[in-house]
């Protein structure tokens, strides 16, 4: 049977510039979803969010994938080496940056 | 059980974890969330955005993968890049906490808590990060028909950037529910999650510790922030008593003064015979700091021969 284990790694965490979740790491898991919850999002705003890795849980790189949201949405990743975090920034209607109060729920499975 | 040499278990082996194999039931320390909108049950200071657990192979950028005692996984409990002041309550993040949630077998006089641990600040800034960790520790959250009570241990490693290497526990407390709430007329009673409530010192020290008097130990961080050396730890507590029994670590056995016990706390509802062992780490600055924790054995002796 494979391991599974959710992590809340980010709870009602507010970001005031631009959003970068802990270094999460997992490499013993195959495959990975990002759940993303804004909470009071003021409408028109949106986050847009990018995956990354890294080899050490400190040096970062786009992985790709790529996440934007007005409300809440996810992600899948796989094959992902052994961190993973999502970094990025929540715009106005006229793409101002804005504070923004997510969760960020990190499934793993493998 | 892996590294059977390192552990000493009471004779009823109650669960040995192996992180090779998974979480095994370990997760985050956080509040209760049954107010209105999930919301948690108090405010008093900032419970929910403690550093998150996680599996670890100790992986890092120039010594690569350290693995564990035995095998690749370990438990690594992480703190945010956050801390506040020593004489402060902890800042939000500043901590982070694992907890196991288990119940007391029935006829059980002693309990032992046994991990093989390390403790590490993040590499992300070149020299020696040992005194940005300000501490970890263990305790273990236990109630009966009439007391709640956590006996714990802790490692006061360094306090506002300064080395203290000495260990404390956690004793009886006097102050009123309010005082241990930093103010707040709430939910909690005084004693009980002396982790993160009870007034802090800017030695260390809190309202409801008690430095160890032979406690001074200078336990092995290593040269270097990517080099961990794993070290036996065991705590044992006298369920009869409430007390504390015995508490080694590395080459070293701590004496209790006779009849030490934490704080015992009224009985909280639903929640008689839990056993809730906690590790937990501390940052001192505005960096992350990790306790590794590898395999946990954890043990019981009944009133009946085994």
């Amino acid at each position: 049977m494979k391991t599974f284990y959710t992590s809340v790694v980010e709870l009602r965490q507010r970001f005031d510039t631009a959003v970068e979740t802990h270094p999460y790491e997992c490499g013993w898991a195959d495959e990975a979803i990002f759940f993303v919850e804004t909470h009071d999002l003021t409408p028109g705003t949106r986050l847009a969010l990018r995956v990354q890795v890294s080899p050490d849980g400190i040096r970062w790189l786009d992985e790709g994938t790529e996440l934007e949201l007005t409300d809440t949405g996810f992600v899948r990743v796989a094959h992902f080496g052994g961190f993973l975090r999502m970094v990025g920034t929540a715009v106005d209607t006229e793409a101002r940056p804005v504070p923004v109060t997510v969760s960020v729920r990190l499934a793993l499975k493998g | 059980m892996t590294s059977t040499g390192f552990f000493d278990p009471l004779p009823r082996v109650l669960v040995a974890d192996d992180f090779d194999r998974g979480m095994s039931g370990w997760l985050d320390l956080r509040p209760n969330f049954v107010a209105p909108g999930f919301r948690e049950h108090s405010d008093d200071i900032d419970l929910i955005h403690w550093g998150p657990t996680m599996l670890s192979s100790a992986t890092f950028a120039f010594g690569g993968t350290h693995g564990s005692a035995q095998g690749t996984y370990s438990l690594k409990i992480s703190s945010r890049a956050a801390a506040a002041p020593p004489d402060e309550p902890p800042a939000p993040g500043s901590m982070g906490l694992s907890i196991k949630r288990l119940a007391v077998p029935a006829g059980t006089r002693r309990v032992r808590v046994e991990a093989l641990i390390a403790y590490k600040a993040e590499q992300d800034r070149p020299g020696l990060g040992v005194d940005d960790v300000r501490a970890f520790g263990l305790f273990v959250d236990l109630q009966d028909e009439v007391h709640r009570y956590m006996p714990g241990v802790r490692y006061v490693n360094a306090v506002a950037g300064q080395p203290v290497r000495r260990w404390q526990f956690y004793s009886p407390t006097d102050v009123t529910d309010e005082q241990w709430s930093y103010g707040a007329d709430g939910w909690h009673k005084a004693g009980i999650d002396p982790q993160w409530f009870g007034a802090r010192r800017a030695d260390g020290s809190t309202v409801a510790t008690t430095w160890f008097p032979d406690g001074a130990q200078h336990l092995i961080y290593n040269e270097s922030d990517d080099k961990l050396n794993w070290m036996p730890l065991s705590l044992t507590v006298n369920l009869e008593t409430r007390s504390y029994e015995e508490f080694r670590v590395g080459t070293r056995r701590f004496s209790f003064p006779d009849g030490a016990h934490p704080t015992l706390a009224p009985a909280y509802n639903d929640i008689e015979g839990l056993l809730n062992p906690v590790f937990f780490v501390e940052a001192d600055t505005d960096r992350r700091v990790s306790l590794f924790v590898d395999s946990v054995v954890i043990s019981a002796e009944t009133g009946e021969r085994s």
